[in-house]
C-alpha cells in the first residue's frame, strides 16, 4: 500500500497542474498579506470610538423571532472573523473545484492498460492499491488545503493579533468534503476510465447541490411527486452548497445549528467509496 | 514431498461478455498446462488466441470463469502467490515523471523489497540491462527499446522465481535483443522459470525449451521445441531420375513429387506425410527398380512453418496434441 501511496504522491507532486495549484495558493496568501491592512482598520475603529462616534460602528439588526432590535459593537475581532468567514467560504469552493480538476486524471492514468496490470501483478491486494491511491490523492490535496488555510490564518492572525483556532477547524470540513467529491471521481474513473466524465459528474453534483440548498424556497412550488424526488435527492446526494454554511460558521467561531448536511455528505462519500472499491475488486483489466 | 510446480493450470476457462450485446466470447477453453522449474516456456498463438488472457489470469489481473491456476501451489488470486514473480507487460506504461532510478525504487517497494535491498539491486539491474548511464534521466525521454530494458529491470527487482515476459524484445534493436537473450539464459541458469509470450517465433526458437501454441482459446500443441521444428514424416530424396511409368506409380502410391533436377544429372523428389514403414516401402521399390539413391534427408522446418501448418491444418507434430 505504501508503494502505491508513494507512487501517487510523487506523480501528483511532479504534475504541472499541482505545481500550478501550489503557485495559485502562494499568490492568494501573498496577495492577502500585502492587501490586508487590519492595523488600519483597528486604528480607524479606535479613532471613531475616541471621537465619541461609537454608534456609527454599531451593527444593528432585527431578531426575526422576537422582533427586537439587536445591536453589537463592531470590534476588530468581528472584522477578523468576518474576513475569515468570507475567505473560508471562497477557499472551500475554489479549492475543491481546483483540487478536483488537478486530481481527476490520476485514477484514469492509474487504470491505463500496461500500467494497472503491472500494479495488479504486485503482491498487494486490490483494496490496498485503491487505498494507496486514494490516500496519496487526499494527502496531497489536503496538504494543499492546509497550506492555503494555514498561511491565510497565519497572515490574518499576525496582522491582527487575533488568533482564531476555529478557522483551522473549517479545514477539516473542507478536506472531508473534498474526499467525498473525490469518491465520485474515483467511481466514474474505475467504471468508465474517463477523466472528462468523472469531472462532469462531480461538478454536476456540486452545482446540483446549489438547487438542493434552496429547499425551503423550492419545495412549496413542487407537486407531491416532485417533492418526494427532491427530498430523496436532498438526503442522498452530497449537500456541498449547504456545507458552505458549516465551513463559514466554523471559521467565524459561530454556533453550527445543524451538522446534517455534512453528515449526509460524508455518508454519501462512504457509500460511493464502497461502490468504487467493489467495482475495482470485481473488474478484469 | 515433491517441490511445487511453478505454474499449474487445470481446466482454465475464461468467457468475456461484450458490454452491449452481452454476447459471450470464450477467450480460453478448458486449458491444462504445467511449467516446470528452470524452464523457458514459450507461449505462441495468433492474435486473439488467448495468450494475454492466460498471462493475466496467472497474474491475478483477470479472473477465470472456471478451472484453477496456481503459482507454486498458491491460487493465483492470492496476493501471496505473486510474491516471487516478475512481470513485463506488453506496451507497459510507466508514469513518465520519474527517473529510471526513482521508478525502480517505487516499483520495488510495491513488490515488497526492502529499501536496503533496493539500494543494492537497482544499480546491478540497471547495469545488467545497460541502463546505468540513463539512471538519472526522466522516463519521458526514453525510446521504446530503453523502456523495454527498464521494464525488464523492473520485472527482476524482487529476485523473482517466475518471470512473465510479454513481447520482451518488442522495439529493441538487434544488439539489445541479443543482450536480452543472454539475460534470459543467465536467469535460466539460476533456476528461474521464464514464461515468454512473443510473436517473434525466431526469438522463441532461440531461447525456449518448451512451447505451447494456443488457437481460439484452445491448446493446439504443447511440447519440446525440438519436436516442433522436426518433421519426421517429410523427406527429400536425391536419386537417379525415375522413369516416367515408375514415377506415375510412386506418385499415386506415396504422393511423390518431383522437385528441381540436380545439375549433376540426379533428380530431387519430395514426400510428405509418410510414416516410416511406408518410407521403407518406397525405398525398397526404388532400389528394386535399380534406382540409385544418393541422399534421403528428413526435412527440418522452421518454427514458423510448423506454427503456420498447425494453425491452418490443425495437425499434430512431434509433441502432444492437446
Amino acid at each position: 500500500m505504501i508503494g502505491v501511496f508513494l507512487l501517487t504522491v510523487k506523480e501528483l507532486i511532479a504534475r504541472k497542474i499541482t505545481i500550478g495549484l501550489f503557485i495559485v495558493i502562494t499568490v492568494i496568501w501573498g496577495a492577502l498579506s500585502l492587501a490586508l491592512q487590519l492595523d488600519v482598520v483597528e486604528g480607524s475603529l479606535a479613532g471613531i470610538r475616541i471621537m465619541g462616534q461609537a454608534e456609527s460602528v454599531t451593527n444593528e439588526a432585527i431578531d426575526p423571532e422576537t422582533g427586537e432590535r439587536i445591536s453589537s459593537m463592531l470590534t476588530l475581532d468581528r472584522v477578523v472573523f468576518e474576513v475569515q468567514r468570507v475567505i473560508s467560504g471562497v477557499c472551500y469552493w475554489l479549492g475543491t473545484l481546483l483540487a478536483l480538476f488537478a486530481s481527476a486524471p490520476m485514477i484514469s492514468h492509474l487504470l491505463e492498460r500496461g500500467r494497472v496490470d503491472l500494479l495488479l501483478s504486485k503482491p498487494i491486494s486490490r483494496l490496498a492499491i485503491l487505498g494507496g491511491h486514494v490516500g496519496g490523492v487526499l494527502f496531497i490535496m489536503c496538504s494543499m488545503a492546509a497550506y492555503l488555510f494555514g498561511m491565510v490564518w497565519l497572515v490574518i492572525s499576525i496582522k491582527s493579533g487575533i488568533w482564531n483556532p476555529y478557522f483551522m477547524l473549517s479545514l477539516v470540513v473542507v478536506c472531508a468534503v473534498f474526499a467525498t467529491m473525490y469518491s465520485v471521481v474515483l467511481l466514474i474513473g474505475v467504471w468508465l476510465q474517463n477523466t472528462a466524465i468523472s469531472l462532469l459528474v462531480s461538478y454536476g453534483l456540486i452545482f446540483l447541490s446549489l438547487l438542493l440548498a434552496l429547499r425551503t424556497e423550492l419545495l412549496p412550488l413542487l407537486n407531491p411527486t416532485g417533492r418526494f424526488v427532491y427530498g430523496a435527492l436532498y438526503h442522498i446526494l452530497p449537500n456541498f452548497a449547504e456545507v458552505t454554511m458549516i465551513v463559514v460558521q466554523l471559521a467565524a467561531h459561530e454556533d453550527v445549528p445543524s451538522l446534517y448536511p455534512l453528515i449526509s455528505t460524508l455518508l454519501f462519500g462512504a457509500a460511493v467509496y464502497g461502490w468504487a472499491g467493489y467495482l475495482f475488486f470485481r473488474r478484469d483489466y | 514431498m515433491p517441490a511445487p510446480e511453478p505454474i499449474r493450470i487445470e481446466g482454465l476457462t475464461k468467457t468475456y461478455c461484450t458490454a452491449l450485446s452481452r454476447r459471450a466470447v470464450r477467450a480460453l477453453d478448458a486449458l491444462t498446462l504445467q511449467v516446470g522449474r528452470g524452464e523457458i516456456f514459450g507461449l505462441l498463438g495468433p492474435n486473439g488466441a488467448g495468450k494475454t488472457t492466460l498471462i493475466k489470469i496467472l497474474l491475478g489481473v483477470v479472473r477465470p470463469t472456471a478451472g484453477s491456476a496456481t503459482l507454486f501451489d498458491l491460487p493465483v488470486h492470492l496476493p501471496a502467490a505473486r510474491q516471487s514473480i516478475g512481470y513485463l507487460p506488453e506496451n507497459h506504461r510507466f508514469p513518465d515523471v520519474f527517473t529510471a532510478e526513482s521508478l525502480l525504487t517505487i516499483y520495488g517497494r510495491m513488490g515488497g523489497v526492502s529499501p536496503a535491498l533496493l539500494r543494492e539491486r537497482i544499480p546491478r539491474l540497471l547495469a545488467l540491462t545497460g541502463m546505468t548511464d540513463w539512471r538519472k534521466a526522466r522516463i519521458r525521454t526514453f525510446s521504446k527499446g530503453m523502456m523495454q530494458r527498464l521494464g525488464l529491470a523492473q520485472a527482476l527487482l524482487n529476485d523473482p522465481q517466475i518471470i512473465f515476459l510479454d513481447e520482451p524484445t518488442d522495439g529493441v534493436d538487434p544488439i539489445g535483443r541479443r543482450e536480452i537473450r543472454d539475460i534470459l539464459a543467465t536467469l535460466k541458469g539460476e533456476g528461474k522459470t521464464i514464461f515468454l509470450n512473443s510473436h517473434l517465433l525466431s526469438e522463441v526458437e532461440r531461447v525456449c525449451d518448451r512451447i505451447a501454441i494456443l488457437n481460439k482459446g484452445s491448446l493446439v500443441y504443447e511440447g519440446d521445441l525440438e519436436n516442433v521444428g522436426k518433421v519426421s514424416v517429410a523427406y527429400d530424396i536425391t536419386c537417379a531420375p525415375i522413369p516416367e511409368p515408375l514415377f506415375v506409380e510412386l506418385a499415386a502410391r506415396f504422393a511423390l513429387k518431383a522437385t528441381a533436377p540436380d545439375l549433376s544429372g540426379l533428380a530431387k523428389y519430395h514426400v510428405d506425410d509418410l510414416p516410416i514403414d511406408r518410407l521403407n516401402e518406397l525405398v525398397d521399390r526404388l532400389r528394386g527398380a535399380g534406382i540409385a539413391i544418393q541422399a534421403l534427408v528428413p526435412e527440418r522446418r522452421s518454427l514458423e512453418d510448423a506454427f503456420i501448418q498447425l494453425l491452418s491444418v490443425g495437425g499434430s507434430i512431434g509433441g502432444v496434441r492437446a
